[in-house]
C-alpha cells in the first residue's frame, strides 16, 4: 500500500522533472513531498528558502521600483522594471549599471553581481529596519578609491564558494562552485545529502538509500551540521570573534551554555527549532524544551543530586530572562538577535565571550 | 693617617685616568674599525670597572662583529643583567645564540627584543624575522616559522636569502642555508617565492607561482604539502588533492599522513581521515600533531574512549595547542562529560580573547 502510494506520488511529482541532475527546486520537492508531507508543506516558504533569490523574484525589489542612497562622492539606485533590477553607482561624471544577478537574503539583502567572471558583493545593503539602502554589513571602513571600487567588493573564491555553498543548494561540488546546477536557497538536497539518488532509486522501487538521517545526531554533531553556515562553535573560536557581533553564531552561543550537553539531544538546535518551518517567536513555545530538563517532573530518581536546577521565578516563558535579545550596531542602526548563551543573566552583567 | 689618604686618592686618580684613557683608546680603535684592538681595550677597561655598563655593551658589539659569539654572548649578558633600558641587548644576544646553535634561547631573546620594545638600534626587524624563522624552522617549527615569515609578504621583500629562508620552512627542511646543497638553491627560492606569494593574498600569483614550482619539482618531496598547507584554510577540497598527491611521491611522510588527516577532519570527513591518522601514528607516535589526528578520527567516528586518550597525550606533548584543547572540547563534549568539555572550552576561550592563538592549522 505504502509502495503504491509512493511511486504514485514520484511518479507524479517527477513526470515534469526528468532531468534530475539539474533538476529545479520545486520540482524535486514536490517529489519529496509525496512521502514527506510534513516536512515539505512549509519549508518553501521559510526565509532559509529564500536565503538567495535569483534575478527577476525580488518581492522587496519589486516593490520598491527605485531605492537610493548617496554615500561621500557616489550616488547609489537601484531601479526597477519589468522583474529586472539594476543596481547603478555614479559619481557624477561616470556611471556603472549592472544588473542584479542574485540577492542573498530575504528580508535583510546584499546583492551579487559578474562582472569579467568574477563575483562582487554590493557595498549597500538593504534594510528592513530603515525600508532602505545603507553600506552593507562588514563593508563599513572600505573607502572606495574609485567608482570601481564604490561598486563593491570582489568575493575570493573561497569567499563566493561559501556565500553560494550556504545560501543556495547544489552550488558546490569537489570544492569549486558550480552555479549551473545551483537550486537558490536552501532546499532538500542542502542539508539531505543524496536526496536525488534516493529519489532516483525510489522512482526504480529501492528505498534502502535513504539519505543519512539527521534526527539520530547527537547534539554536538548537530550544532556542528547547523554551524556549517550558522558558525561553529570551533569556527568562531578560530576566528577569534568576541563580543557581540558573534550573538549571530547561535551554535557557538549554544555551546557555551553551562546546561549544553553534546550527548543530550535535549539540548540540540532542533530541540527548539524545526528547520522545515518558519522561525517561532512565541517565547512560550520553547518551555517545554527547557521544561524537558528544568522540571521536577523531568528529574531522573536515579541521577539525585546533579538534577538540573529549577528557576525560582518563573515557570514560563524561559528565553525571556535566560537568552536575552541582543542589539547589534548595523549601518542602519541596531539590529537585534536572541543570544542563544543559556544564563542566569544578572542587571549589569556584561555580555559573555 | 693623612698620607695614606694622600696614597689612596693618588690610586684613584691614576687608576681613573688609566680609565678614561683606555676608552677612549677603545673608542678610537672602534672607530677606525680596528676590532680586535678595540676588543682588548674594552675588555681591559671593563675589567678595571665592572660597573661600567656601556662597556660591556661595546665589547660585546665588537666581539659579534668579530665572530666571537660566545664571548659576546656572556659580555651582552653582563649588559642586560645591569643595564636600565636593556632592550636593544637582546637582539644582538639573540645573533650570536643563534651563531653558537642555542636556538631555544636566541627565540627567547627574539621575543624579549620584541616585547620590551624601544627603538633597536643595532639590528632591524627585518633581520631578527630572518633569524626567527632559521631558528623555528632549525627546530622543526616549521608552521611557527611560516607565521612569522608573512611579515615579509607582507612588506614584499624577496632577497633570496629571505626567499631560501621561507623555503626551508615551507618545504619542511630542518637546515640552515649553509647546509643546503648548491642544486636544492633553485627549488628553495622557488619554494620561497610561492609562499610569499600566497601570504601576500593575490590568489592569482600564488596558484601561478605554485602551479610553476610544481611543473618544475614534481617529484620534490614537501612541494604539493606546501600548497596543500596554504590551501588548507581556502580550499579544502584542493588541499585534499595536493596532500594525496605528495603521498604518492612519499607515502608514508607522516607531515603529510598528518597534513591529510586533518584536512579531511575540516571536512566533516573522520572515516577517511582515519586511515592517514594511523600511518602517521606508526611513523611518528611522538608528535602532538599525531595524537591529535587520531584522536579526533576516532572520537569522530565514535571510538570516544580511544579518541580521548589520544586527545589527552596530544595535550600533555602539546598544552598550549588551541586545536587540542578544541578537540577535547568536542571529544569530552560527545561522551556527555559536560563538566570537562566546559572547562576545555573555557581554556580555549582564554587562549583567544584578544585575537591571540588565530590558528586553524594543526
Amino acid at each position: 500500500m505504502r509502495c503504491h502510494r509512493l511511486l504514485a506520488g514520484l511518479l507524479t511529482g517527477l513526470a515534469a522533472s526528468y532531468a534530475m541532475a539539474a533538476d529545479s527546486s520545486p520540482k524535486v520537492q514536490s517529489a519529496c513531498a509525496s512521502c514527506h508531507a510534513a516536512q515539505t508543506a512549509y519549508q518553501p516558504q521559510t526565509p532559509m528558502a529564500h536565503a538567495l533569490l535569483p534575478s527577476g523574484e525580488n518581492p522587496t525589489l519589486a516593490a520598491h521600483p527605485k531605492l537610493t542612497l548617496r554615500k561621500g562622492a557616489y550616488a547609489y539606485s537601484i531601479e526597477t522594471h519589468d522583474r529586472k533590477s539594476t543596481y547603478n553607482v555614479t559619481d557624477g561624471a561616470h556611471t556603472i549599471s549592472l544588473p542584479i544577478r542574485w540577492t542573498i537574503g530575504q528580508r535583510m539583502q546584499t546583492w551579487i553581481f559578474e562582472r569579467e567572471g568574477r563575483y562582487y558583493q554590493s557595498r549597500i545593503s538593504y534594510y528592513p529596519t530603515i525600508d532602505g539602502l545603507e553600506i552593507t554589513v562588514g563593508d563599513e571602513r572600505l573607502i572606495p578609491k574609485s567608482l570601481d571600487e564604490a561598486v563593491g567588493r570582489e568575493l575570493k573564491h573561497a569567499e563566493a564558494r561559501d556565500c553560494f555553498g550556504c545560501h543556495s543548494s547544489n552550488a558546490v561540488s569537489k570544492g569549486e562552485l558550480t552555479l549551473a546546477s545551483m537550486q537558490p536557497g536552501v532546499t532538500c538536497e542542502h542539508c539531505h545529502e543524496g536526496t536525488t539518488t534516493h529519489l532516483w532509486n525510489a522512482l526504480q522501487g529501492v528505498l534502502d538509500s535513504p539519505p543519512p538521517s539527521l534526527k539520530k545526531l547527537p547534539a554536538e554533531d548537530v550544532s556542528n551540521f547547523c554551524g556549517q553556515c550558522h558558525r561553529t562553535w570551533e569556527t568562531v573560536i578560530r576566528n577569534g570573534i568576541r563580543g557581540e557581533a558573534n550573538v549571530r553564531f547561535q551554535p557557538y552561543r549554544l555551546a557555551n551554555s553551562r546546561c549544553f550537553d553534546g550527548s543530550d539531544p535535549r539540548i540540540s538546535c532542533t530541540a527548539c527549532h524545526d528547520p522545515h518551518q518558519n522561525l517561532v517567536r512565541d517565547d512560550s513555545t520553547y518551555d517545554e524544551t527547557c521544561q524537558s530538563c528544568h522540571s521536577r517532573a523531568s528529574r531522573d530518581p536515579a541521577a539525585a543530586g546533579s538534577e538540573a536546577k529549577l528557576c525560582p521565578v518563573s515557570g514560563s516563558r524561559c528565553t525571556t530572562c535566560h537568552m536575552p535579545k541582543v542589539k547589534v550596531n548595523s549601518p542602519a542602526g541596531f539590529l537585534t538577535f536572541t543570544d542563544h548563551q543559556i544564563r542566569v543573566v544578572r542587571p549589569g552583567d556584561p555580555y559573555p565571550n | 693617617m693623612n698620607l695614606w689618604l694622600l696614597a689612596a686618592s693618588l690610586a684613584w686618580t691614576q687608576g681613573a685616568a688609566s680609565f678614561d684613557d683606555l676608552v677612549s683608546q677603545a673608542a678610537a680603535a672602534r672607530e677606525r674599525n680596528d676590532v680586535p684592538r678595540a676588543i682588548e681595550l674594552y675588555s681591559q677597561a671593563v675589567q678595571l670597572r665592572p660597573n661600567w655598563v656601556s662597556g660591556w655593551l661595546f665589547l660585546g658589539s665588537m666581539q659579534y662583529t668579530a665572530g666571537s659569539y660566545a664571548a659576546a654572548r656572556d659580555a651582552l649578558t653582563h649588559f642586560i643583567e645591569t643595564a636600565p633600558d636593556p632592550g636593544p641587548a637582546f637582539a644582538l644576544r639573540a645573533l650570536c645564540e643563534f651563531e653558537i646553535e642555542e636556538y631555544e634561547r636566541s627565540l627567547a631573546d627574539i621575543q624579549n627584543s620584541t616585547t620590551l620594545g624601544g627603538p633597536n638600534l643595532r639590528v632591524k626587524e627585518e633581520t631578527l624575522r630572518y633569524y626567527k624563522s632559521l631558528a623555528l624552522t632549525r627546530l622543526g617549527r616549521f608552521d611557527d616559522a611560516l607565521n612569522n615569515d608573512s611579515f615579509f609578504a607582507q612588506r614584499q621583500t624577496t632577497s633570496p636569502d629571505i626567499l631560501v629562508a621561507v623555503g626551508l620552512a615551507g618545504l619542511r627542511m630542518s637546515l640552515l642555508p649553509r647546509e643546503i646543497k648548491q642544486d636544492q638553491q633553485d627549488l628553495l627560492m622557488s619554494a620561497g617565492r610561492a609562499a610569499l606569494e600566497f601570504m601576500a593574498g593575490d590568489e592569482k600569483r600564488a596558484t601561478e607561482a605554485f602551479e610553476n614550482l610544481s611543473q618544475h619539482f614534481p617529484q620534490a618531496p614537501g612541494v604539493h604539502s606546501l600548497y596543500g598547507y596554504f590551501l588548507l584554510a581556502s580550499d579544502l577540497h584542493r588541499a585534499v588533492v595536493e596532500f594525496k598527491r605528495e603521498l604518492e611521491i612519499a607515502p608514508t611522510n607522516p607531515e603529510a599522513c598528518i597534513l591529510l588527516a586533518w584536512a579531511l577532519l575540516m571536512q566533516k570527513n573522520p572515516s577517511a581521515a582515519l586511515p592517514y591518522a594511523e600511518t602517521a601514528e606508526e611513523k611518528s607516535p611522538g608528535a602532538s600533531t599525531t595524537q591529535l589526528v587520531l584522536g579526533r578520527s576516532l572520537s569522530e567516528t565514535g571510538h570516544l574512549a580511544t579518541g580521548i586518550a589520544h586527545l589527552e597525550r596530544a595535550l600533555q606533548l602539546a598544552p598550549d595547542d588551541l586545536e587540542i584543547h578544541i578537540a577535547l572540547a568536542d571529544a569530552y563534549s560527545r561522551s556527555g562529560r559536560t563538566d570537562d568539555a566546559q572547562r576545555q572550552r573555557l581554556q580555549c576561550l582564554q587562549m583567544t580573547k584578544d585575537g591571540a592563538n588565530r590558528v586553524a592549522l594543526p
